[in-house]
């Protein structure tokens, strides 16, 4: 290789730099946490916000010490929402980066996918945001005892914004227009779990619709006939705009409402449709209205980091993990994964939203809020934490 | 319930104008090119795409936004015209496919690395809710059948009436005798193509409005959809493409509207395997052109 005097030198400016860049990477030791979510497809926009959140809350710790002495820095993982790219990309890490921690995924479907592989590698998966209840009824005792869950599951949501509509606002006649996934499907098949402790609500059309899907008249057209006063939505937040325009091309606005979850409070869905979102319910694990210290100051970090954007719930909820992850390690008093997972299982951690433990099943107990829409604004009814009845095995 | 059934032809009859004006394109491009198109859906992609960046940099009004976003992506289709589809000419059909599943490729991951992939809303057009017979629309979505009726009646005439369509049914029917007569070929080839991209880009334009959601992957299912009705429509034939179009939006909303949502993709895929099946020359044609 290095045989004529160019050569050589060409080859002593590589080894020099090379020497250089080691020497720099060894006094600023990284601890590297792997972080897996949709960068790209149909939900890329929370993956964006997730991946903000996490790093914020990485340069937080970083400056204030980081790790063990070590800076957090993220592997981050491409999963686009599929189950199979997601196990790829977690497969990356385990085998190539050789990562502990991995955080992840936003989509159900996929973070399902992810949880065999944690346990089978002995890597801790740490879930911020994914809600089927099925993850955690397969945690801790359940089975996987790599996998927890800080995030609220949709098990109680469902409880909680039902319990709302029917006690509170009255409503009866719900019709239900959820996304065709293991997200919006659980959700509609614990609020007819819930149904019974109802006699007089009942469902009176069930629709479930592509990620992709944009012509949603046919299923409005059938709900505004059918009477319904209520379209019970599971969806996804990029969705609801869509779906609340073609309500008010119908004519359902004001006489139908929506409830569930998908991002119903923010302001670039409100302004899709106003007259539409107007009285609609949703119950959310956070939302930048949360009057909480703690939570206030996120918000304006944030939105000083990422040049005055708003931040989403899974910007908040990857931020609040990453610290998770952080105190855990600092009560392990250790980096290695077996450790740290120990320490999570009895850390009490207090969160923006309120107190944070994790029950037998590794699922955080932890509060959400509950929300209508009100002139436009969020409006705060309540923060309440679901406890979860885990099926009897 | 026959209201009921009125409502869904309509919302199909909407929704079917959008699906012949993009196949319309492909099946004139299948024509001349004997070559399935798979990147259409992403003019019909780049088109809105192009409209929504007018809209939300420059702000200029929903009107010029079509003219603009039409014109964008002509501009980007007569340069893979040039590079690539004039090359199709007298290529194998796996030439075609492949090279089109590249374009579509690259057309799309292109868009998502420029601007990111989110989903963005095309804020723009007339989406003030009327009634029409009773039932609630935005005029946006007449202004869209009005277009795809206008543009059908414009390409019929165009197809038997110029010079120019007179050159592409020519080309549709034989190459070599065109090569032998002096038609240029490869610029008929270039200008059917330009022609239905642009048709293709138009179509996402005017559905924007009501679709309000605009991300680089969102071609990918117009792609399939559109190839579903150039099979029933008989292939390379403009007129049946408007009636399958039509048929396609129709039954879809009727089996959405009576069954369920998630049932609605697969009335295509049906339709398509028993096309295949039974009629591979289209429901409209006597018998098989190629």
């Amino acid at each position: 290789m290095c045989h004529t005097s160019m050569q050589r030198l060409a080859c002593l400016a590589v080894w020099g730099a090379g020497a250089l860049f080691t020497a720099a990477a060894s006094a600023q030791e990284v601890y590297k946490i792997g972080l897996v979510s949709p960068l790209s497809g149909a939900n890329a926009r929370y993956g964006a916000f997730a991946n903000k959140g996490a790093n914020l809350a990485a340069k937080e710790i970083n400056a204030a010490g980081g790790v063990m002495g070590k800076k957090i820095e993220f592997v981050t993982g491409d999963s686009q929402c599929v189950p199979a790219e997601g196990v790829s990309a977690t497969k990356r890490m385990i085998s190539f980066d050789k990562l502990p921690i991995i955080i992840g995924d936003i989509c159900s479907s996929v973070t399902l996918a992810m949880q065999p592989l944690a346990e089978e590698a002995g890597v801790l998966l740490v879930n911020a945001a994914s809600s089927n209840p099925t993850i955690t009824y397969k945690a801790g005792v359940g089975g996987f005892k790599w996998t927890f869950r800080n995030y609220p599951t949709d098990e109680g949501r469902a409880a909680i914004v039902l319990e709302h509509a029917v006690k509170s606002r009255g409503l009866k006649n719900f019709a239900v227009l959820s996304v065709d996934s293991d997200y919006g499907r659980g959700a509609i098949n614990f609020t007819k779990k819930y149904l019974p402790r109802y006699p007089e609500a009942k469902i009176l059309s069930e629709d479930y619709y592509k990620e992709s899907e944009t012509d949603f008249r046919p299923v409005l057209s059938k709900i505004k006939n059918s009477g319904a006063q209520a379209i019970i939505m599971y969806g996804q937040a990029d969705t609801t705009p869509i779906v609340a325009r073609q309500m008010l091309e119908t004519g359902l606005a004001g006489k139908v409402v929506l409830v569930g979850n998908g991002e119903f409070n923010t302001a670039k869905t409100i302004a899709a449709a106003p007259s539409v979102m107007n009285g609609s319910i949703e119950a959310a694990a956070w939302l930048p209205e949360w009057t909480s210290a703690r939570s206030q100051k996120f918000v304006e970090d944030y939105k000083k980091a990422y040049a005055g954007e708003m931040p989403n719930n899974h910007a908040y909820t990857h931020w609040e993990t990453t610290h998770l992850v952080a105190a855990a390690i600092k009560s392990a008093n250790s980096l290695k994964a077996e450790d740290v997972r120990n320490a999570l299982a009895k850390l009490k951690y207090d969160s923006a939203m309120g107190s944070v433990t994790f029950d037998d099943h590794n699922q955080a107990v932890l509060p959400m809020v509950l929300l209508e829409v009100a002139d436009g604004k969020p409006v705060i009814k309540s923060a309440i934490a679901a406890k979860v009845d885990y099926p009897k095995q | 319930m026959a209201n009921f059934i009125f409502e869904q032809i309509i919302n199909g009859v909407i929704t079917g104008s959008m699906y012949a004006l993009v196949a319309a394109g492909m099946t004139m491009i299948f024509g001349v090119l004997r070559a399935i198109n798979f990147a259409h859906g992403e003019y019909y992609m780049l088109g809105t795409f192009a409209a929504w960046l007018v809209i939300s940099k420059l702000e200029v009004p929903y009107v010029v936004a079509i003219v603009l976003g039409v014109a964008i992506a002509a501009l980007i289709a007569a340069i893979i015209g040039r590079l690539v589809m004039q090359r199709l000419v007298g290529s194998p059909f796996q030439a075609g496919v492949l090279a089109t599943i590249g374009i579509s490729l690259i057309l799309q991951n292109a868009v998502i690395l420029a601007f990111g992939g989110g989903y963005k809303v095309f804020e723009g057009g007339w989406i003030e809710p009327i009634e029409f017979f009773g039932i609630g629309m935005a005029q946006q979505r007449i202004v869209l059948i009005v277009a795809a009726i206008a543009i059908f009646a414009g390409l019929e005439w165009m197809v038997r009436k110029t010079r120019m369509g007179k050159a592409i049914r020519a080309v549709s029917q034989n190459i070599e005798c065109c090569q032998v007569n002096g038609i240029d070929v490869e610029s008929v080839v270039r200008r059917t193509f330009l022609l239905g991209t642009a048709l293709a880009a138009l179509s996402g334009i005017l559905t924007a409005p009501v679709n309000v959601s605009v991300y680089g992957g969102m071609g990918e299912s117009i792609t399939l959809k559109t190839f579903a009705v150039i099979v029933m429509g008989g292939m390379g034939n403009v007129r049946g493409t408007l009636l399958a179009g039509m048929l396609l939006g129709v039954v879809e909303s009727l089996v959405s509207g009576l069954i369920g949502l998630q049932y609605r993709d697969s009335v295509g895929f049906i339709a398509l395997l028993l096309m295949l099946m039974l009629r591979p020359h289209g429901l409209f044609s006597q018998k098989a052109r190629f």
